[in-house]
Parts: structure tokens; C-alpha cells; sequence
């Protein structure tokens, strides 16, 4: 049974440690994970005017790794 | 028409069919370690592992795997290649594990309680808690002999011995003084059982009133029964939780501890694809993955190390890496012979 990446931007702070600590992400660009957010939509997902947005949710594993993360459970697999 | 049935008990399930013969499978999630082997070997698809890295790292209320009872044709494969015991297999309500005609793996655990110390490294060390070191020590009184007492005449009942005292050997019965008894202690009481004759006390008071003597101090080193020394016990391995990952073994100081292992192979990090997301580090039930030390706070930790000395090869860790760096390689399989070819070759299937 796949989980599937969910978000939630009412709770979403914008803080962008899910962008940085995805370990997929990180492999699609360094800048991502070095916190310096490149604009390639490649990655899974990227903070955009302040809210998080999936561009590409297919790439997605299912690790967790945003989920454990994420401060304010605005991102979560289910 | 017969047909398969499903229960699903919280995240456990059971798939049974009663026909000449009554045959069940039956899945405990909370034994499964996510490892996906069931999913590559059931040959007709009919098992689907999840989203183990979530499951296993968010706690969600999902099972580790799903069988769909449609597919699923109740031949016992999966049973017999789960390394721990996650999926049971019953023919009339006998274990296929215990038949003769099928394949199993070849694994165990033991402690030999006849060498066993019972110092409880293994116990501490188990990843999976599934060891029991139950021990009786020795008495104290036993070991260390010597006479003490205290002159109730000369103690001023200042409690200074009873806060001294490492062993607690000494109680002070306090007491509110009043004209007509002016002392603040009604006695004193020393429990030689637990009284090392240590002399802290003696040392200690303030008006000399303690007179003790130890006999090895006095006399010198004398002769103790040996058994009135030893620690006994027994141990305890849940063969259940087990996953007979060596650590046990490996950490015993007297070698007591004997684990075989049915996979051997090869565990490969690489550091050039690793994030260091920690996703392996959290999956694997053997505690073979971790991050070094991080060297200043803040930092992002280092690439993940690993110690194969501990690893199953159940490939639970190349599983989640969501970015491939973690190979797993089976290049032998222990198990029991079986007559059948196709069952021979599924198990060998299994080196990678």
C-alpha cells in the first residue's frame, strides 16, 4: 500500500527545512541542500511565495525524512 | 466454490482456505522489519510492501505489508523466507517450518547459561530487546566479614555515620527532644547484612563512639567459598523479536552466546550518493547503520557508516534509501534441503 506526499499550506511556515532535508532533493541539486534554494522545479518540492508546493511529488521515496522535519506537520506521507 | 478468506486484526492479517486441507497465513506487523523479501519472492505478486521509511519513522497506523487475499494462493513461500518470523504458514494447523518436506531457513540465537556470566551485556546490547538476563547476586554479608558496634553511651546522635554510611547499613531513629528525654534519637541500628565494614563510620564520628574491625583489614586475605561469591541466573532469548543479528555474540565477554546466520553477503554505502537523511539508520533492525559523531553543533552529520559484523542482509536499508546508495548483496542462504526443484530454486533466488 503507497502512502502518498501530502501538504497542508494553511500550516506551512514557509521555513523551508523540508526542501533542505529531503535526501532526494539534495541528490537533484546541491544548492537545495545547502539551503540556497535554486529554482529548479525538478525537486520534489519548493517554498513558492512563502508556502510549500509539490512540483514533483512522483519522485518521491516515502522515507519521512520532511516529515520528521516539518514543525508544524504541513507536510506528511499518508 | 472455495475460496480464500482475509481477517485483518489491527495491522496483523490472516488469509485461510479450508478444503481437504486447511491452510493459513498468518502476519504479525509488529515482528515484521519491512525487509520486502516476501514481496520479491511470492510468485504470483499477491504481497505489497509500503512505504516503509514513513511507516517505520512516523509511527503511522499502517502495516508494513499488504497481501491481497484474491491473489494470494496460499503456497507458504513467504513464510519461508521471512528472516523473522513475520509470516507463519500452517497446513492442519501445522507449521510449514516444522515439516520436513519444505525449506527453511537456517538461524538461531542461543546463551549457554553453563558459561554465561550474566553480566547483561547482551541484554543492553540486543537491538530488538529480545534478551533476559534474569541473575541472583551474591550476599554481601557473605563476601565481607568484620564486627562493628556502636557505644550508645558515648553517641551524641548526631547522624553523621547514617549520612555516611556508602551501604546504608545504618538507620537513626530521629526523634524531637523534649525536657524530659533531651536526646533527638531514640537508637541507632546497624544491619550487618548489608554493613561492609568499610570504617567510614568509625572514621567519621565525631566522639569515637563506633568500634568496628574488618576481618581482611585485621587478618588479611581469607579463604571465601567460592559459591557464596557467584552470580546465578538464567537467560532468556524471545526467538520472536530475535532477528539473530550477532550483536549478543559479539558482545559477550565469555562467549556464551552462539547466533547463525542464514544470509551472508555484502553491505555497500555509497558516500558520494549518500544525504544522509538517516532513513537506513532508523529501518535497519540490527542497529548496523549510524552517523558518526557530528563535529560542532549545527552541523550536518557525516555520511552514514555501517557495521556488517551485525547485518542480516535483509536489504531493508537498500529498500528505503530514496536515493539508491545503499547496496545489499545475498551471496549465500542457509537452509534445510527440500526435494522440490522450484522450491529449491526460489530459495536460491535469494542471493542477489
Amino acid at each position: 500500500m503507497e502512502m502518498e506526499l501530502k501538504v497542508n499550506q494553511d500550516n506551512c511556515l514557509g521555513c523551508g527545512v523540508c526542501v533542505v532535508a529531503c535526501p532526494v532533493n539534495a541528490s537533484i541539486s546541491n544548492e537545495v541542500a545547502g539551503g540556497h534554494g535554486s529554482k529548479t522545479t525538478e525537486t520534489i518540492m519548493m517554498v513558492e511565495n512563502g508556502f510549500i508546493k509539490l512540483f514533483s511529488p512522483e519522485k518521491c521515496t516515502k522515507c519521512g525524512t520532511c516529515q520528521l522535519f516539518c514543525p508544524t506537520d504541513a507536510i506528511w506521507l499518508e | 466454490m472455495i475460496s480464500n478468506t482475509k481477517e485483518v486484526k489491527a495491522r496483523d492479517f490472516e488469509i485461510s482456505r479450508s478444503a481437504e486441507e486447511k491452510r493459513e497465513l498468518l502476519y504479525k506487523d509488529d515482528i515484521c522489519i519491512g525487509c520486502g523479501i516476501c514481496e520479491k519472492t511470492c510468485p504470483v505478486d499477491a504481497i505489497e510492501l509500503g512505504s516503509i521509511g514513513a511507516i517505520v519513522r512516523t509511527d503511522a497506523d499502517v502495516p508494513k505489508i499488504v497481501c491481497d487475499e484474491d491473489k494470494c494462493v496460499l503456497c507458504g513461500m513467504c513464510s519461508v523466507v521471512c528472516p523473522v518470523d513475520a509470516l507463519e504458514f500452517k497446513i492442519d494447523d501445522e507449521d510449514i517450518k516444522n515439516m520436513e518436506e519444505y525449506p527453511s531457513l537456517i538461524s538461531s540465537a542461543e546463551i549457554n547459561d553453563e558459561i554465561c556470566i550474566y553480566c547483561k551485556a547482551c541484554e543492553t546490547a540486543c537491538p530488538r530487546e529480545a534478551i533476559t538476563i534474569a541473575r541472583n547476586l551474591p550476599e554481601r554479608s557473605k563476601l565481607v566479614t568484620g564486627e562493628i558496634e556502636i557505644d550508645k553511651e558515648t553517641c551524641i546522635d548526631c547522624g553523621i555515620c547514617e549520612e555516611m554510611c556508602p551501604a546504608d547499613a545504618i538507620t537513626m531513629e530521629h526523634k524531637l527532644p523534649t525536657s524530659d528525654d533531651p536526646t533527638v534519637s531514640s537508637d541507632i541500628i546497624v544491619d550487618k547484612d548489608k554493613c561492609v565494614y568499610c570504617l567510614i563510620c568509625k572514621k567519621s564520628c565525631p566522639v569515637d563512639a563506633i568500634k568496628a574491625a574488618c576481618r581482611t583489614c585485621s587478618y588479611g586475605e581469607y579463604d571465601l567459598n567460592p559459591e557464596d561469591a557467584e552470580t546465578t541466573g538464567a537467560s532468556f532469548i524471545d526467538q520472536e523479536t530475535c532477528v539473530n543479528c550477532g550483536w549478543c555474540q559479539e558482545i559477550c565477554p565469555v562467549d556464551a552466546a552462539t547466533v547463525v546466520k542464514s544470509f551472508e553477503g555484502e553491505l555497500s554505502v555509497d558516500q558520494e550518493k549518500c544525504q544522509a537523511c538517516g532513513a537506513c539508520v532508523d529501518i535497519c533492525p540490527c542497529n548496523v547503520l549510524s552517523f558518526p559523531a557530528s563535529s560542532a553543533s549545527g552541523m550536518r552529520p557525516e555520511k552514514v557508516m555501517s557495521d556488517e559484523n551485525y547485518c542480516i542482509y535483509c536489504g531493508a536499508c537498500e529498500n528505503v534509501c530514496p536515493v539508491k546508495a545503499i547496496e545489499v548483496k545475498r551471496t549465500d542462504i542457509k537452509h534445510t534441503p527440500t526435494k522440490s526443484k522450484s522450491w529449491d530454486k526460489k530459495m536460491e533466488s535469494l542471493k542477489t
